[in-house]
Formats: C-alpha cells, structure tokens, sequence
C-alpha cells in the first residue's frame, strides 16, 4: 500500500434476493445452487472492485451467518435451536458438548474463488473464538477461558494456517463480542493471540462497539498481536461537518489508543450500518482527517463501513461505500495540498 | 414455605418464529395457543405461581410504548448478552398508564394462584431516556408512579406476587440506594401483593446488607452470578428469599439433587420468612424445548425441597 487511507470494507453484505430464492428452492440441483453462489460471489466482487475498494472480499455471500456458517463445521457444536437477538430477529445457537475439533478449512473454497477473480489485495474475515464461545452454550468446559483457547488454539489456529497456506495475506478475525464482557478483556487477548501463534499474515481484529466505548479494548490493544482494529465509530458520531473535538465526538477514543501505546493501524469505521441516510463524502472526509491528527499519522489510518453491510438493502450499502471512497479520496487531496 | 415460580419472557417456538417474522395472518391465534401450552407445561411442573410467557412482547419494557409521550428509540443491548432492547424515550407526562401491562397479559388463561414480572423503577430509569425528566431521581420517581398504577391494576385482577426485575442494581458498579428506597416505596407502600426484587447479570454479593433495608417482601438472586456462599452470609428473618438456582443461560439441565441439597442448605443458613425456587432470569434466552425441560425441573426441584 502507497496511498493514505486505503479502502476496505468489513465482510458482510445483504444477499441478492435471486440467490436466496435459489438456494432456498429444494427442487435445484446442488450443481446449479453452487453456480448460483459463483455468480453471486462474482457479482459482489467486481460491484466492490468498480467501486474502488482497495481491499474486498466477497461481501460473504456463501456463509449463512457470521456464528452459524463456522458452527457448522467445528466439532463439538450441536445446533439447540434458535434464540432471540431482537424483536422477530433470532439467531441459531449451539451447544458445545464435547471436545472442540477442527474438521476442515471451512472458508477454504469461497477463498480461493475470490483468489482466482480479482487482482485487488483480499481480506479474509473469520470469526475469532471469543465470540464463539460466547455466543454459544458450553455444556463440556469448565470454564469460559478453557473452552476460548481450545477454539482458538484447535479451531482458528489451523483454520488460520490452511488459508495462509491457500495465499491468504491478511487475516480479520471478527470478534463482535469482543468488549461485551469488559471484566473478560485478558481472556480476549489470549483468545487473538493463540490464534494467531505462528501465523505468516497480517492480522485485523473487528470488534463492534459495546457499551463503554473501546474503553476495556484500549489497554489490550498493544499487548494483542494484530496490526490493525477495524472498529466502530460512525454511529456515535455527529453529521456536522469538521474536524474538531465537537464535531467529530465519536472518533475521541481513538486518543486513549494513542494513550495507550498502541502504535498499529486503525480501520476506522465511517459509515453507521444502521441507518439508511448516505454519508456525504466531505463527512467522510472530516472523519478520516480528523482520525489521522488524533493518531498523529495518516499511514495508519485505514477507511471502512463500522460494520459488515448486510442489515442495508444492496442500493443502500453499494452507496454507502462509494461516499466512502469518495470521502478517502477529497482526504488523500486535501492531505496533498 | 416453599413455592416455585418462573422470571420474565419465555421463548417462542419454531413456528411462532416464522409467524412472527411473516406477520402471519393466523399470529394472534398461535400466539393464544402457544401461551395455553406454556401455562399448562407450568401446571404440569406445578408451579405455585403461574404467569403469562410474554411471547407477545419483544421484550419487558416494550408494552409502555403504547403510552402517547412514549417513542421508540435505538436498540440496545441487554447488559452483556447478545439480545437487544429498543430503547423508549419517555417525552412527557404518564397520565395515561394504568392498564398497559394488565391488558398485555392474557389474564383470563391465568389460574388464581398468578404472578407477573415488571422492571424496578430503577432498573427501568436506566435503561430507558426521557427529555421530560432530566434528572434520574425525577425520572426514577415518575416512573415509579407509573408503575404503581400498573402494579395496583394487576394486583386488583388477582396477582398475588409481582416480580421486581431489577439487573441494573445487580450490573451497575454504583447504585445510589437512596434512590431505589424512595422508589420502592412508591411501589410497594400499601400494596396487597407479595414483591420480589430479583437481581440478575451482576454479582450482588457486596450489596446484599442494603437490599435487605429495601421495602419489599423479598430479594432474589441468580446463583450463577452471586455466590451461594454470599448469599448465607446474611439473615433472611423478616424476608423472603427467592433462589434463582435454574440456569437460563445455559441448556445444560441442573441436577435435581444437588440442587435440592444445596437449597436446604441455603434455607438453614439464611432462616427467610418464605422461600421461592426460580430461573435466575428469562427463560428466552433459550430454546423452547430446552426451556420447557427447564420448567419441569425447576418442579421437580421445588418438589424436592418440600419433601425433604
């Protein structure tokens, strides 16, 4: 990477409708459902390739779900049906009951696919073991710290190696429940860290924001071997334009990083998942300049979406990044002026 | 005295999950035989107090926003779980509350012996916002008024325990105690119905002397957060004492005798005035058939104590 502020976003998008219809239809052949999903895939790669992502992936058009699609293929786990996250929205949980096993490289195929379609830099997100263990039953550990660092070192340690063996150079381990538990910070930090032992990669680290503002992350981040936290920002932050403390109220935590020796790069979220309304450019713009002087080096700062895309409709979120890219690029100029 | 009943929402099943996420035509009527079903799993476990599960409401403060200076406002998460809360915004006076919860339960399915789950004052002026009511103890107390004239409609049509939920005294760090007197007392002076204060996703081992002073009739506890072991360091004499000993977190199902056991134990320790075996919150956040296994051993459990 040359420029200032390369481009990314963080994994998931909305599914087009024609797939799930597909793939949904029992009367499909297994062969016609899986060109439906290369179809798919191809589609999301080049929609982000033409919108100018520096890095893509491909918006995870194969995976059910970020907890079900891994759950699936990780012996020990067995699906208890599903419970509420909110309103009529529910999510299938697990309960571990026995020794966690990894049976195969689970992201390997969708991998090499994205390999094989495009010639910009691939992120390959995965979702880290914290998050795992945390939103599953555990009916066979004695403790939460036993069973996170089995994940992390039986299951995402070799799932991590095969897809460096595949050409994986970077590596984002999704931990959405990373800062839930602020008193479980020590066991996170293991949980990255035996995931990652021995890995030849760039490591990225996602974690949503949680109630205290990355304030139980901060201490953590040095002590975490990843070089780079793609995190949440957008959705507290005001819609004025500019680049002061008034302004920009969402992106102050990224001072106590600083504070805390953490000298890595930051993925900074610009645009809030949860709302419909575009992001201008010039916000985006105000957001990355604005990040930059309060980590005192504008190398360090990655743009992305707070979040994976996928609770937007497609229109909203393809719109969404290319604000966002838009907003890097009057940054990149005002940076060179 | 020992009696049995269950905290707060209980989970839908399969088909009500699609009907919900459909807004299926036939909704209100698999919402009426799905609450048939779940009071008849609690007689069959026979629990001494029945409630309504609340698979209706999306989750337990919802209802209040039918009141006209209510809005709806941001999700939020539930304290450190992975389900999420949509925030109310409490705009103006609450003049019109009375009837909310007591017209959101099917009262009528309901046997004589009922009980029904509400937020403490404090617990819900944390959780929720208000432009009306700036300051906390204001909104506290404005709330408690509220919630008194809920209690005092439910109690009229036959309630005889209400539950007090009360997370945020168990969550937060520091709790200004003076506040929750004050409210509780605006909800509990003068009512004839027992209250239990029950606090969960927080360890209340190190506040458990100044919840004894609360004026309710009891305290209740989830056991996998506050030790047992802090639990019978104090005198329950002059209170009741309700032990959330069955895990909704969890699918693993509780071993009846060590349960029992360990109840005995508690009773012997603590001397409470009454007794109550329990959840230690929401059986939502499990599925139903593990949450119906929950509910005939949370019998079986409360059986066992008795005869013991």
């Amino acid at each position: 990477m040359h420029k200032y502020f390369p481009t990314q976003e963080i994994g998931s998008l909305k599914k087009p409708s024609w797939l799930l219809s597909v793939v949904k239809n029992p009367d499909i052949s297994k062969e016609d459902k899986s060109r439906a999903r290369n179809d798919a895939a191809l589609l999301n790669i080049k929609m982000l390739e033409d919108l100018g992502l520096d890095v893509i992936y491909d918006g995870e058009v194969r995976r059910v779900e970020m907890y079900e699609e891994p759950v699936r293929y990780i012996k020990g786990f067995e699906f208890a049906g599903r419970v509420r996250s909110w309103d009529n929205k529910y999510y299938n949980k697990a309960r571990i009951t026995g020794e966690i096993s990894y049976k195969q490289n689970f992201h390997g195929e969708e991998f090499k696919f994205i390999k094989e379609n495009t010639k910009h830099d691939i992120k390959v997100p995965v979702t880290g073991a914290y998050t795992l263990a945390d939103w599953s039953y555990d009916e066979h550990y004695k403790s939460k710290e036993e069973l996170v660092l089995a994940l992390a070192k039986n299951v995402l340690r070799p799932l991590i190696k095969d897809l460096v063996k595949l050409g994986a150079k970077i590596i984002q381990i999704d931990e959405p429940a990373a800062t839930s538990h602020p008193s479980e910070m020590d066991i996170f930090r293991q949980s990255v860290n035996e995931s990652v032992k021995g890995i030849n990669a760039k490591v990225v680290v996602h974690a949503c924001f949680s109630g205290n503002d990355y304030e139980s992350l901060a201490p953590q981040m040095p002590e975490i071997k990843a070089q780079q936290y793609t995190l949440e920002f957008a959705n507290r932050d005001s819609w004025d334009l500019g680049v002061n403390d008034k302004e920009r109220k969402g992106y102050h935590v990224l001072k106590l990083f600083k504070e805390y020796g953490y000298k890595g790069e930051i993925g900074i979220g610009v645009t809030d998942v949860h709302v419909d309304r575009i992001e201008t450019p010039k916000l985006v713009r105000d957001r990355i300049l604005y990040s930059a002087k309060a980590l005192g080096d504008p190398a360090k700062v990655y743009v992305n979406p707070d979040c994976g895309l996928r609770t937007r409709s497609r229109t909203v979120a393809f719109e969404k990044i290319k604000a966002m890219v838009e907003g890097a690029e009057l940054a990149r100029q005002t940076m060179n002026n | 005295m020992i009696s049995s009943y269950t905290v707060g929402i209980y989970p839908r099943s399969e088909e009500l999950i699609e009907a919900t996420r459909k807004n299926s035509k036939n909704l209100s009527s698999l919402y009426l035989k799905e609450k048939k079903e779940y009071i008849a799993v609690q007689k069959r476990a026979k629990l001494d107090y029945v409630c309504d599960p609340l698979l209706d409401w999306d989750d337990i403060y919802r209802p209040f926003s039918k009141l006209k200076s209510v809005k709806l406002s941001a999700l939020n998460r539930i304290y450190e779980t992975n389900t999420f809360y949509r925030r109310l915004s409490f705009d103006g006076p609450l003049d019109d509350a009375g009837n909310i919860v007591k017209s959101s339960l099917a009262v009528s399915l309901l046997p004589k012996n009922r009980t029904a789950c509400i937020a403490d004052p404090y617990t819900f002026a944390d959780v929720h916002l208000s432009t009306k009511y700036k300051k906390r103890e204001e909104f506290t107390l404005a709330i408690a008024k509220m919630l008194r004239k809920e209690i005092d409609a439910l109690v009229k049509s036959g309630f005889e325990l209400i539950q007090l939920v009360a997370p945020s005294i168990a969550y937060n760090e520091k709790v200004d105690f003076g506040i929750v007197k004050n409210s509780l007392e605006i909800i509990t002076r003068g009512l004839k119905a027992k209250t239990i204060l029950h606090f969960y996703f927080g360890d209340v081992s190190k506040k458990i002397e100044k919840l004894l002073d609360m004026p309710v009739s009891g305290l209740g506890f989830d056991t996998t957060l506050t030790p047992i072991s802090s639990i019978k360091k104090h005198s329950f004499s002059g209170k009741s004492l309700a032990v959330g000993i069955v895990n909704s977190y969890n699918t693993k199902l509780e071993d009846k005798q060590e349960c029992v056991t360990e109840l005995n134990n508690i009773i012997s320790k603590t001397k409470p005035d009454e007794v109550f075996v329990t959840t230690n919150f929401d059986l939502q956040y499990l599925p139903k058939d593990f949450a119906v296994r929950k509910i005939l051993r949370l019998g079986e459990i409360a059986r066992g104590v008795r005869s013991a």
